[in-house]
């Protein structure tokens, strides 16, 4: 009896899932392969460096998502504090390098209805949906069915989103307000880590007031550490801030082409970049290559620690939230230029006021998502 | 949902190298940001010419 009791209580070890773990490694190696025959070391290393970010994304479980909903409800903090920290970190280099260097760029985005819109609409999203740009690749790498419907909606709205981006553009804007171009690149950098510090502050007094937490967890200060790192040798390796939903938007245009759509009258897929990314090999687009490295990093790194995709199915109802908050989200962040890491983290760290006011807007649209989770079964909380 | 993956993880992978091996790839990886006139990470225009 007493070996009994000893074996149950004695912590399970991690049992491997070799074919998943396997597989993963399997598929990022010949996507390596692939651009390597094309001499293209620079893409093997986006494809790493997505790998890692999929792997720190996972082990951290860092999720904007949940952030977001425990500061809206609860009013703690930590968690997106422990994102702001990936930005400033990020900002470091961004900011500085962006400005002083040729063949480097921050994230721009034009300020407008377009912005708004599309940035609010993704807030509604993210919490239906259970996951932003970044959360849907790690979670869909972990092993989630849930979040693989939520991505297959993301890339749908995406592509709807393209064909409607033009006529909000058309609603009016102006053009992106840049730190570093009224403060020069180290009065930018400095005015962009205050900016940080104050949100902080203000998150923080938020949650010391509702008498909730607002210090990150330790988990989330060393995981928020990695990404910020592997951010910054992202934005090196491939010019510009790391970015998650254009990729979509690709896979999207390419699918849709295949089944016969034709997109030759779509202003959005006539201008140069889409235009390009349409016809090249998905191999060619910096966003698509790390979104596939995070994929397998955080598939590599679940089934190293237990059997891979073993839950059931969840509800009905939780599918149908996770297809429409995929749509909104797809669709949202196309209007919006971006998801929490293309226009927030990518906004704020290249010292771009655009990042910003996509928070505000999306915290909005956040609040709206949180309210109607109960009627998909999803708990406000 | 283990098989679901495998079956969607093989034809995600076969997708990719068969896009890859049919469309042009010559040149370095690209962002629309890189494109002249882009003002978004989408590669849309400003909305006032610069």
């Amino acid at each position: 009896m007493s070996t009994t009791t000893i074996s149950a209580s004695a912590p399970a070890a991690p049992r491997i899932d070799y074919l998943f773990v396997g597989a993963a490694v399997f598929a990022t190696a010949i996507l390596i392969a692939l651009v390597l025959l094309d001499g293209q070391p620079a893409s093997a290393a986006l494809i790493l460096g997505g790998f890692g970010l999929g792997v720190a994304f996972l082990k951290a479980e860092f999720s904007y998502t949940a952030s977001w909903r425990r500061f809206l409800t609860r009013g703690e903090a930590g968690g997106l504090i422990g994102g702001l920290l990936v930005i400033a970190i990020c900002a470091l280099a961004v900011v500085p390098i962006a400005a002083l260097l040729p063949n480097f760029g921050g994230a721009i985005a034009p300020i407008g209805p377009s912005l708004l819109i599309g940035a609010a609409v993704f807030g509604v999203g993210m919490q239906l949906a259970n996951g932003c740009g970044s959360g849907t690749l790690y979670t869909v790498g972990g092993g989630s069915g849930r979040m693989l419907i939520t991505l297959a909606f993301f890339i749908i709205g995406s592509v709807f989103g393209s064909l409607s981006l033009p006529s909000f553009l058309a609603l009016g804007g102006v053009n992106p307000i840049l730190a570093a171009d009224y403060l020069g690149p180290w009065g930018g950098l400095l005015a962009t880590l205050a900016s940080l510090a104050l949100v902080a502050a203000i998150m923080a007094a938020v949650a010391r007031q509702r008498g909730a937490n607002w210090r990150p967890s330790r988990t989330y200060i060393i995981g928020g550490i990695v990404i910020g790192v592997l951010c910054v040798g992202v934005f090196l390796v491939g010019g510009h801030p790391w970015s998650v939903t254009f990729g979509y938007t690709v896979w999207g245009g390419k699918i849709f082409s295949a089944l016969g759509f034709d997109f030759s009258q779509a202003e959005f897929w006539q201008w140069p970049g889409p235009k390009r990314a349409l016809t090249d090999s998905v191999l060619t687009d910096t966003s698509s290559l790390t979104d596939f490295g995070m994929i397998f990093g955080a598939m590599a790194a679940a089934a190293a620690t237990k059997r891979y995709a073993a839950t059931a199915w969840p509800p009905f109802k939780s599918l149908l939230a996770a297809a429409i908050g995929g749509l909104l989200c797809g669709w949202g962040a196309r209007i919006g230029f971006g998801c929490n890491i293309g226009a927030f983290v990518g906004g704020v760290a290249s010292g771009s006021l655009h990042g910003w006011i996509w928070f505000g807007a999306a915290l909005c649209g956040n609040l709206v998502g949180i309210r109607l989770r109960p009627l998909f079964g999803l708990s406000r909380d | 949902m283990r098989k679901t993956y495998m079956v969607v993880m093989i034809a995600a992978l076969v997708a990719i190298v068969g896009n890859h091996l049919t469309s042009p790839s010559s040149g370095r990886a690209v962002s629309p940001e890189d494109f002249a006139g882009a003002c978004a990470p989408c590669g849309a225009p400003c909305p006032v010419k610069k």
